[in-house]
């Protein structure tokens, strides 16, 4: 069914369809509608579900490590200080092998108060164990959620599904709704077995000494790299029953079977910002194959290497900084591309923090510099006011 | 007279607690008052290192151990849980150290207590972080040394009155209860369980290696708390109607303070200051209680 | 059980979770300290001259178990019945209960269990076969002479019981007036020792019926005759006066003696009271006059109390000087005034004239009642210089001269005993038994004494006898301070109820009434049971290792010592002192 979702709605309507049992979640601008739509539905009896209304995000992630833990489909949605608050119990639940399924609207983080969109909260959690997937728009953001479950049941993972402040959090776009009896098809029950069972009892997440932490370490490593593969069959079997998919990572050549000299990296909504100025670009002569990232975590370093490797030039453009190194997902990049004989030059662009507006034209001004005579370096900033 | 209760055994030798661990002992009677079906959740405190390292466990009962400040969320999670497979019988439990409880975990405690969720949250007071290594507490007692309250400048002010704070969410259930009084405690237990909402309960469990006690008297000392008015045994439902389940002897808090190394700083004036501190509280619940 | 080890990554569970139990975790090895049960002795059995294992018998009357109570009694006591009704009981006053509230009323307790055997015609269980092999003469069937006998038998030695009287009982039968000991409740228990089977010759008095001859042919004599003599007053004109014992030995016999009006008794001991008391039940005046004061009377304070509350006038600080005859029928009696001075080396108050007038009374009649001395037929050798110790309530005469050649002839009860009592005599009686089996057995009877007393003062034990050396042997009286008296609750003593004054100044109908089982179930509940485990289960429950473990059907605990850590809890949880802790053996 075709619906005009705002992007908060699309998640409230995909934890609707995953038949989720548990929700529980605390108020932040800008994830607001996708918990108030939440409380409605579990009010109005549409969903079959116990809304958990906590008094910190903190409480939340504890809420729904509990519910996990105890064998229900858990669902929490927060967004920057509330997803910083969470950080403890985000270790947590992954340490304790729990599926949870997080709503992250990318926001920046204060001071000064900022609502507005940016990476850097959800970038901040990357060593947490929680698989990241970055939302290109409202239809990836519903799909990706009910991709996020399946993956994150059959890995025992954790899985945070991120999207931007308002720019997707907030905006109307038709989308298209799948049938209840497709979902369920595609996933089925949650059926775990580690769970908190009075008639089995076991003590869970109790003290692990030097001699095994790092084999339970380990083994959250194995998950992760089994979550690659995982991905990529599930976001496949996605496609064939919903005609959706979407890849870790995903190229979008300039003209349909070249290679463009200069590859520009992409992350949530601004890969459909990129779209527009690739096109535009095309209009121009200048050929930039987009690459759309969307699996953050774990990182498809192999796939980094096959897609980006080729080029001579890579543009990232990173929406958040690590502070005193750069953008984010660049260092990630190079680092991946770095066990390669031949390297591409990567340029790091810092760009759109804190909501400002990434266009079209800081698009082409990225390009621009990348093609022109600027040297790569650490970090490159576009559009600060100097 | 022996003392009648629930046969069952739900705790393992072979625990990690130091020798006359009064957490150990409440952990014990809380089993017998618990049904066969109970989950436990326990966040940081001795408790986590008591129950066993991975891959054992020193109980029964499934144990969720979960974060410090977590008790009462993590709680509700799972109550949820059981609700939406419908397993409304098992009892969800979480059992706390003061710290957990009067600190760092107050917050979620008071969120699960304002939704009145139907869990039972025990807090073991040894009135220190002992986990850590004998730590102020919200629950420390005025006077009392700690690692961060040395004796130079033991704690200036007064124990946190927690049951008060409970009190106010106007839950269904509230009450102290003791190691040394495990008929009582017991009983509190098994009411709890029966009600539904937020119980609360709040175990005074000494602990020998904090208080530099020898560790036989432990189980004393807990009567002796009761039984000089420190911690008075009582109840509270509805956060209205106090009920005061035994009248102490009233021995004077010498009687209690002398016994410890974590007040042998203490002069006479202090005592003497304690005792009236003492003597307003309990004057002041006896005014909001019936005796019963 | 051994700790789990995961070899390989694989193994592991996906996060860490129990796969196990801590069991493996033997925490016995943080001990230094290292808690026991140790049953230790109770004031009470200490206090008690029989040794009564009191504080066990209570608890299995608490159980319920009467008849095993009363069994258990009787392991030390042949005689129940008659001292739950007579004994001056210094196990009450050894009680700890009377520095909490006050003692537990053993004595009446006693007496119910003895009564509730009685009542449901109990018999013990036939004495089990012992090799003792000996055949021995008891001479006197008072308390003395039937324990003795009761307690041969029971090690398996032959035994004729020879007593002057036609009756056995001896002052029990003859002496001790029927409203403080029925007839009919003296029979059943002397019954119970004679049915074991006792030889009981009656009408043989020492000397004129019972020669030493004959005796010599036993391989042990024990010589229990009494003191039935009477004293001398040392008063002029004392062929006046009666004696008591004669006195009450004719109204227990059932005659009615020529005794009324005012009558005088002197004397301050519990046969002054049984005269004085008998007399008035008779429908005399009696009054009783004593040399000393009435703190210093050695008659039971209940015995006083019980005659004063029947309203028997009591004048102090009177010796007799002299008894005259008056011609109108009666007599004058005069008394010395007397004084307290000092005490004596004894600690004895001691009574001196005080030079104030003397006092005179008129009487119908003069009755002495001031100790007496050793029956008719005793040897000579009994009052003092020919006996040489052999026990805490037992001698033997000297075996010189004549004596060399006789078998070994030890005296017990009255003849010996400072306190002169029920309960002490049948102390004499078991050492007695005791003495002459350890002898016949060819073993020297003072090496295992110190092995067979009750605390370091008490009598012995015929439990601890023949448990051997099993029972070794606490003698750690248990003190109220050792007690965790927070586990008790003030409750008050129950003191048998009584006949109605009217009834007692008019009959013989035994004053004290039985107390009910009920009563006696919560008189029972009194009792710290001091030293001795009742199965309270504060060990078990307040062992923060769950190593009391606990046979709930044979009602048995110990010490998991795998797991025990040492603390200590149990001991200082334990009420009643009946753990220790001590330093681990290493
Ligand atoms: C967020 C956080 N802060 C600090 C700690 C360290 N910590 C673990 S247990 C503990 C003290 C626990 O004290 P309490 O709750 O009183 O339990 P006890 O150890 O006394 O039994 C502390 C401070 C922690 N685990 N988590
Ligand atoms: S430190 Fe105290 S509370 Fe902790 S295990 Fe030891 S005795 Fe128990
Ligand atoms: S309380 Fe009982 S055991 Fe203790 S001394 Fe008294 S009678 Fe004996
Ligand atoms: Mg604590």
């Amino acid at each position: 069914m075709r619906r005009v979702l705002e992007g908060s709605h699309a998640v409230s309507h995909a934890v609707e369809l995953a038949r989720v049992k548990v929700i529980s979640a605390y108020p932040i601008t800008p994830q607001t509608h996708i918990v108030e739509r939440l409380a409605e539905l579990v009010a109005d009896g549409v969903l079959d579900a116990r809304f958990i209304r906590v008094e910190s995000e903190h409480s939340a992630m504890a809420a729904v490590i509990g519910a996990a833990s105890a064998g229900a489909r858990s669902f929490t949605a927060s967004s920057s200080h509330g997803l910083a608050l969470m950080h403890e119990m985000l270790h947590w639940a992954a340490g304790a092998r729990l599926p949870v399924v997080m709503a992250e609207v990318n926001r920046a983080m204060g001071p000064g108060w900022n609502i507005w969109a940016d990476q850097t909260d959800s970038l901040s959690q990357r060593d947490t164990g929680w698989i990241q997937l970055y939302c290109e728009d409202v239809q990836e953001v519903l799909d990706t959620i009910l991709i996020a479950y399946k993956l994150a049941e059959r890995v025992s993972l954790p899985a945070m599904v991120v999207l931007d402040a308002f720019f997707l959090s907030h905006t109307y776009e038709p989308v298209e709704v799948p049938e209840q009896d497709e979902v369920d098809a595609f996933l089925p029950a949650w059926e775990p077995t580690e769970i908190l069972d009075p008639a089995d009892p076991h003590a869970f997440n109790q003290l692990a000494s030097p001699e095994y932490y790092m084999e339970f370490r380990y083994k959250i490593q194995q998950a992760m790299e089994d979550a690659l593969r995982a991905h990529d069959e599930i976001d496949a079997e996605f496609g064939r029953r919903f005609g959706r998919s979407y890849g870790a990572v995903h190229r979008i050549p300039c003209r349909e079977g070249e290679r463009a000299p200069l590859a520009l990296v992409t992350t949530g909504s601004v890969t459909g910002t990129a779209r527009v100025a690739q096109a535009a670009l095309r209009q121009k002569g200048i050929g930039v194959d987009v690459v759309k990232l969307k699996l953050f975590r774990p990182f498809p370093h192999e796939e980094i290497r096959r897609v980006l490797g080729p080029y001579d030039r890579v543009i990232v453009l990173d929406r958040n900084i690590s502070f005193g190194s750069g953008g984010i997902f660049a260092s990630e990049i190079r680092a991946a591309l770095a066990l390669r004989g031949e390297q591409p030059a990567v340029y790091p662009f810092v760009a759109g923090l804190g909501g400002r507006d990434i266009t079209p034209q800081t698009i082409e001004s990225v390009v621009a510099r990348a093609l022109g005579d600027e040297p790569p370096s650490d970090i490159l900033w576009e559009g600060l006011k100097l | 007279m022996p003392i009648e209760l629930p046969v069952h055994e739900r705790m393992y030798s072979g625990h990690l607690a130091c020798p006359g661990c009064g957490a150990a002992i409440a952990m014990r009677f809380l089993l017998k008052g618990l049904g066969e079906k109970a989950v436990l959740s326990i966040p940081a405190c001795c408790w986590s290192i008591i129950g066993g390292p991975f891959p054992y466990t020193a109980l029964q009962v499934p144990v969720l151990h979960t974060a410090f400040e977590t008790g009462g969320a993590v709680a509700s999670g799972i109550r949820a849980a059981l609700d939406a497979r419908g397993d409304t019988e098992t009892q969800v439990v979480t059992w706390a150290g003061d710290g957990g409880t009067f600190d760092i975990g107050l917050q979620s405690l008071s969120g699960a207590a304002e939704r009145n969720e139907n869990i039972l949250y025990v807090c073991y007071d040894n009135e220190a972080y002992m986990n850590t290594g004998v730590q102020s507490s919200g629950a420390t007692p005025t006077g009392a040394w700690t690692t961060t309250t040395p004796t130079g400048s033991p704690k200036p002010t007064r124990k946190k009155d927690i049951m008060q704070i409970m009190a106010a969410h106007r839950i269904p259930y509230a009450a102290t209860a003791s190691i040394a009084y495990p008929e009582d405690m017991v009983r509190k237990v098994q009411k709890a369980v029966s009600l539904k909402g937020t119980k609360f309960l709040h175990v005074y469990a000494p602990c020998p290696t904090g208080w530099k006690v020898p560790s036989e008297i432990s189980v004393k000392l807990a009567r002796l708390a009761v039984q000089t008015r420190i911690f008075p045994l009582y109840e509270v439902e509805e956060g209205v109607r106090y009920t005061i389940n035994l009248e102490p002897v009233g021995y004077l808090v010498d009687e209690y303070y002398r016994t410890q190394g974590r007040f042998k700083h203490l002069t006479r004036e202090d005592l003497d200051r304690i005792q009236a501190q003492v003597d307003e509280s309990w004057d002041r619940l006896k005014a909001l209680a019936r005796i019963g | 059980m051994s700790p789990v080890t995961f070899r390989s990554v694989r193994d592991l569970p996906p996060m860490s979770r129990s796969t196990d139990t801590m069991l493996w975790n033997r925490t016995g090895s943080w001990r230094f300290l290292r808690p026991r049960y140790q049953d230790k002795v109770a004031p009470c059995a200490e206090g008690c001259p029989a040794a009564e294992d009191i504080a066990r018998i209570q608890i299995l009357l608490g159980q319920g178990d009467f008849e095993a109570a009363w069994l258990r009694i009787r392991e030390e006591n042949p005689l129940p019945g008659v001292c739950g009704r007579v004994c001056y009981h210094p196990c009450e006053t050894a009680c700890n209960r009377g520095e909490y509230d006050d003692p537990v009323t053993v004595n009446s307790l006693e007496r119910f269990l003895a009564d509730h055997a009685w009542k449901l015609g109990l018999s013990p269980p036939p004495p089990e076969p012992a090799a003792g092999g000996g055949r021995v003469a008891v001479v006197g069937a008072g308390p003395a002479g039937l324990t003795a006998a009761y307690f041969l038998l029971r090690l398996g030695h032959e035994v004729d019981l020879f007593d002057a009287r036609e009756e056995p009982g001896g002052l029990l039968r003859y002496g001790i007036p029927e409203y403080r000991l029925p007839l009919d409740a003296l029979a059943w228990e002397v019954g119970l020792i004679l049915n074991e089977g006792v030889r009981f010759h009656g009408n043989r008095r020492l000397g004129s019926d019972l020669t030493w001859d004959e005796l010599s042919g036993y391989d042990a004599v024990f010589l229990a005759v009494g003191t039935w003599k009477p004293a001398p007053l040392g008063a002029e004109g004392e062929e006046h006066a009666q004696d008591g014992l004669t006195l009450l030995e004719a109204i227990r016999q059932g005659e009615t003696p020529e005794v009324s009006g005012k009558v005088a008794v002197i004397g301050g001991g519990n046969t002054a009271m049984d005269v004085a008391r008998s007399l008035l039940r008779l429908g005399a005046e009696p009054a009783v006059y004593y040399r000393r004061r009435l703190q210093d009377m050695p008659a039971l304070p209940e015995e006083i109390q019980e005659a004063r509350e029947e309203g028997i006038p009591f004048q102090t600080l009177l010796a007799p000087k002299r008894i005259e005859p008056l011609p109108q029928g009666g007599f004058r009696l005069v008394l010395t005034t007397m004084e307290i001075l000092d005490e004596d080396e004894g600690g004895r108050p001691r009574a001196v004239p005080s030079g104030h007038p003397d006092v005179e009374v008129e009487v119908d009649a003069v009755v002495t009642a001031i100790g007496a001395g050793p029956s008719q037929g005793a040897p000579a050798e009994v009052t003092g210089e020919g006996l040489v110790a052999e026990g805490l309530h037992l001698k033997r005469i000297a075996p010189e001269g004549e004596w060399a050649a006789r078998p070994p002839v030890l005296v017990g009860g009255d003849l010996v005993n400072d306190r002169k009592a029920v309960v002490t005599a049948i102390a004499s009686g078991k050492e007695a038994a005791l003495v002459i089996d350890t002898r016949l057995r060819g073993r020297d009877a003072t090496s295992i004494w110190p092995s067979i007393r009750v605390g370091r003062k008490g009598g012995v034990s015929m439990n601890r006898y023949l448990s051997g050396d099993r029972a070794a042997q606490q003698d750690h009286v248990v003190r109220y301070d050792e007690l965790n008296t927070i586990y008790f609750r003030f409750q008050e003593r129950r003191e048998r109820p009584r006949i109605t004054l009217e009834e007692r100044r008019t009959g013989f109908d035994e004053v004290k009434m039985r107390i009910s089982a009920s009563l006696a179930l919560k008189e029972s509940e009194r009792c710290f049971h001091c030293g001795q485990c009742d199965q309270c289960d504060n060990c078990y429950l307040f062992c923060p290792d769950v190593s009391v473990l606990r046979d709930l059907r044979a009602g048995t605990r110990e010490i998991n010592y795998d797991y025990c850590k040492g603390c200590g809890v149990c001991v200082v949880e334990c009420p009643r002192n009946a753990m220790i802790l001590e330093e681990e053996p290493r």
